[in-house]
């Protein structure tokens, strides 16, 4: 339990309404999207400015009181659970957008920005920032930099950390320190950004944000691919990519899936289809008629079997509607839900699909995935019941075999979810062990008290 | 000690598949108006069934801060619409309320009202009036009809821009059978659920209603027997005894009619929600549900059962050349998916220039006694709702529901917009 001196010292630093103690509330910082991790703050600060975050560290540094930063809470990775409890800094409060530059093509932001707010008020003037977690509704900017965050988009334009120009990061001691700019270019020193960015709030908070933007491409075209063989549609991804044209999304959908989300939302899928790809091109419209000419054409060579190209932006937008839909489909189907996040290299997403399919008939469990089929990205989930302890154990030991797997054809254990608490156990067997051990030191170096987000990512050495 | 705890959760085990349809997204912050003022998790939908759960698990309990989060929430659904699991929060919270005020009594929500009352200088003076208000809705007089918004009314007048409680009401100034004018054929008889607003503060728009309605060939019965249609007191506050009273004696009061006609969406979809929350045994549930099914919003009478070509809709005199734009009830939108009837109205009057408000169905933040509890957050919802107005440089803002009417007249008094709000009955001759 928290001394009552440092509650009272917090009042004072952010004023009564930005700290909450009520058990109530306490409650709803003790969770995540995971459905196996839980764990009760003993105080949710919401600061509003990086002066009141520096603050808030250095008393809990003094204090040697656990600090975990978070936005929204829309991570699937156990990353935000308060596991050793002490405060929650929650970002959600510093939601300002500071600067949208259409001549730099950057924007600077605070990290609470929620993800669809920033795309919108890019889009009233032409701009588009790719990364799209499909949290996106909910998920706060800094928050998917602290998860160096991906989605269907990055197969064309890369992932989070391939935009980030410049971070203000409020260090343990309470110093707010400055990194890199507003250029694209930027080579002075080592890239210390890209330490903060995917470090699951173990190094710093950050507290200010400056992006690089893209043009919004002014067409694009989406086609829904139906499978008979799971496999084969992973065989026709590659063959995409193989054959000089990069979609901006492709994206799989298994049979289960489909099923579900006709189940929760009738919209007219195909249930009986094996497996669906999602397919996007964007570009100028000469650019994306000719690419979709070209994609079609691969697929029907790799035994596709029916394409269906949106008509208009209204049927687009009900396929990449029932997409979103998939992460819901997969999380409202049990008890316990073990979702994970590997990525093997995309010409072997074929041979990790027939993998998954031999693990799921020699454990008996059923292996559902979705996923980002053009990242070699996949999302398989096992239903279980964490209640039902031999059921659960065993699902486990399937999730490790998953990940072996993944491993042995040239794979990693995340591809953008982050390792947080769900993945942490395996991650010895996924890093070479000098670059874990150098990772624990820098740890040490920037945070010797070990006050933000204790216990994550990798896990402590045994007392 | 389990029989116990089911009979202790009564309401929320009926609501069991919402509650456990959660999966925790987080999609519902980015639409609940609530989250996006407060912006802490304890407002929104994922966190406020989380709260439910941990009441069930035994981990949580009858407390203030639970009531109090249990009662920020102004049930306007645009989290179950935009849920990718189709979770009824809103259900939940409901049944939460019942059981809170069954286990605790009625004391519990109010209690909360004198908490965040008696700290507030402007609403301050406000708590004497709510002492009787309170009277009124759980001391029911046993003789005659229970009402209560008239004293809730009044109380709120002190501190809002709202109309005044009207010298003569609406029940006083015309008779209980409206007949069509002589020459007129008498194609329909419905009954007419006046609500306490009209009745009380809108009498004129009431009567401009039935003489409409009798002027298109429809007998509009008033009985006396009708009361307040209970959504403060079973949505609201989750008193579902006394909510069950109220549904009894309006379903007997509009026993003899075949349509039950209201201007008032929150009324309309409380008389439509008895079904829901308050049948309690078999014989209830068939009344409530053949009840349900005989009321309409008075613009889907118009449009779907009415069928009245648009020469019908002709403009009243002081609506003639202006622009109009449409605010969504979030208890006719959401609630009950009626959105086209009241557009295609306002379309058809001519001389009236239509103009859509951006996110025409975002909750104004009145949501009955939300705005009570929570008049500075209920303000601040509000103040979105009159951005999007200003945008479309409107005239006029009509809508279906007083309780959304008071919302936007202070709204938009308290930002100075030179707007004018109306019913959609209103604009017609």
């Amino acid at each position: 339990m928290l001394e009552k001196k440092v509650i009272s010292k917090l009042r004072k630093i952010l004023g009564q309404k930005a700290v909450l103690t009520a058990k109530e509330d306490l409650n709803a910082y003790s969770y995540d999207g995971t459905t196996t991790w839980v764990h009760m703050p003993d105080v949710v600060v919401l600061p509003t400015t990086a002066e009141q975050v520096s603050q808030v560290l250095k008393l809990a540094n003094d204090n040697k009181v656990p600090v975990t930063p978070r936005g929204a809470g829309t991570n699937v990775s156990g990353g935000s659970i308060p596991i050793k409890g002490g405060i929650v800094l929650c970002t959600t409060r510093m939601n300002k957008i500071l600067d949208i530059n259409k001549t730099n093509l950057t924007a600077t932001v605070e990290p609470g920005v929620v993800l669809q707010d920033f795309n919108i008020a890019l889009a009233k003037q032409g701009l588009f920032y790719p990364p799209d977690p499909q949290s996106f509704l909910g998920c706060t900017i800094g928050g998917t930099i602290a998860e160096n965050a991906g989605g269907p988009y990055c197969v064309k334009y890369g992932v989070t950390k391939q935009y980030v120009l410049g971070l203000e990061t409020v260090l343990a001691n309470g110093y707010i320190m400055q990194l890199g700019g507003v250029t694209v270019k930027n080579r002075t020193g080592y890239e210390l950004m890209m330490l903060f960015t995917g470090s699951e709030g173990t190094l710093g908070v950050i507290t200010r944000i400056t992006l690089r933007l893209m043009p919004l491409p002014p067409a694009n075209k989406t086609m829904m691919v139906i499978f008979d063989d799971m496999a084969v549609g992973g065989q026709a991804v590659s063959s995409i990519m193989a054959s000089g044209v990069v979609p901006a999304k492709i994206e799989f959908v298994d049979n289960f899936v489909i099923r579900r989300i006709e189940e929760m939302t009738p919209m007219g899928l195909p249930v009986e289809a094996k497996a669906l790809l999602l397919i996007q091109a964007d570009g100028s419209p000469a650019a994306v008629e000719a690419e979709a000419k070209q994609i079609v054409d691969i697929l029907k060579k790799s035994g596709a079997k029916e394409i269906k190209v949106a008509k208009d932006a209204n049927e687009a937008a009900k396929y990449w509607k029932m997409r979103s839909a998939g992460f819901a489909a997969v999380f409202s189907a049990a008890h316990t839900v073990l979702a994970e996040d590997v990525a093997v290299p995309r010409d072997k997403l074929a041979e990790f699909i027939r993998k998954l399919e031999d693990i799921s008939k020699k454990s008996g469990f059923f292996i559902s995935y979705l996923g980002h089929a053009g990242d070699g990205n996949l999302h398989p989930a096992i239903f279980t019941d964490i209640r039902n302890k031999k059921e659960f154990d065993k699902a486990q030991k399937t999730m490790g075999e998953i990940f072996e797997a993944a491993l042995a054809l040239g794979g990693v254990l995340s591809g953008e979810h982050g390792i947080g608490l769900e993945k942490q156990r395996f991650l010895k067997r996924a890093m070479d062990p000098v670059a874990l051990n150098l990772m624990i030191k820098i740890k040490g170096i920037l945070d010797p008290n070990h006050i933000l987000n204790p216990g994550k990512i990798w896990e402590e050495a045994k007392v | 000690m389990a029989k116990t705890r089911q009979d202790r959760y009564e309401q929320i085990k009926r609501f069991e598949d919402d509650l456990s349809q959660c999966m925790k997204c987080g999609f519902c912050t980015f639409w609940c108006p609530v989250y996006q003022e407060e912006r802490i998790e304890p407002s929104v939908a994922r966190g406020k069934n989380m709260m439910i759960r941990g009441l069930l698990a035994g981990e949580l309990d009858y407390t203030k801060e639970y009531a109090e989060r249990l009662n920020d929430c102004t049930l306007c659904m645009a989290c179950t619409v935009n849920c990718p699991a189709k979770a009824n929060i809103p259900n939940v919270i409901v049944a939460a309320r019942a059981d809170a005020v069954k286990a605790r009594g009625l004391k519990f929500p109010y209690s909360v009202v004198y908490r965040w009352l008696l700290p507030r200088r402007n609403l301050f003076g406000w708590v004497v009036r709510f002492a009787s208000w309170f009277q009124g809705i759980f001391l029911p007089r046993t003789e005659g009809t229970i009402r209560h918004l008239s004293m809730f009314l009044s109380a709120l007048g002190k501190g809002r821009n709202i109309p005044q409680i009207a010298p003569r009401f609406l029940r006083q100034m015309v008779p209980v059978v409206n007949k069509p004018p002589s020459g007129v054929k008498t194609r329909m008889r419905v009954g007419y659920f006046s609500g306490c607003m009209t009745d009380f503060v809108l009498p004129d728009l009431g009567k401009h209603i039935i003489d409409f309605l009798n002027r298109n060939g429809v007998e509009v019965v008033l009985p006396k027997e009708q009361g307040c249609c209970g959504a403060p007191v079973f949505l609201g506050a989750g008193d579902f005894e006394t909510g069950r009273k109220m549904a009894d004696a309006n379903v007997k009061a509009f026993e003899a009619l075949d349509y039950v006609i209201s201007d008032c969406a929150t009324c309309t979809s409380a008389l439509k929600d008895y079904a829901k929350f308050l049948a309690d045994t078999p014989q209830r549930k068939e009344a409530y549900q053949k009840f349900a099914d005989k009321v309409k919003d008075i613009s889907e009478f118009l449009v779907d059962v009415l069928k009245l070509p648009s020469s019908a809709y002709e403009p009243s005199a002081k609506v003639k050349g202006k622009k109009v734009t449409w605010h969504d009830p979030c208890h006719l939108s959401r609630h009950l998916g009626i959105t086209a009837q009241p557009r295609q109205i306002i379309k058809s009057i001519p001389g009236v220039e239509y103009v859509e408000m951006p996110d025409a169905d975002r909750c104004c933040g009145m949501a009955g006694t939300f705005s009570v509890y929570y008049y500075d957050l209920s303000k601040q919802i509000a103040d979105k709702k009159v951005a999007s107005i200003k945008s479309t440089g409107a005239d006029i803002v009509v809508s279906g529901c007083p309780g959304c009417e008071i919302q936007l007249i202070d709204g938009v008094l308290r930002n100075k917009l030179p707007v004018k709000v109306m019913h959609i009955m209103e604009l017609l001759k």
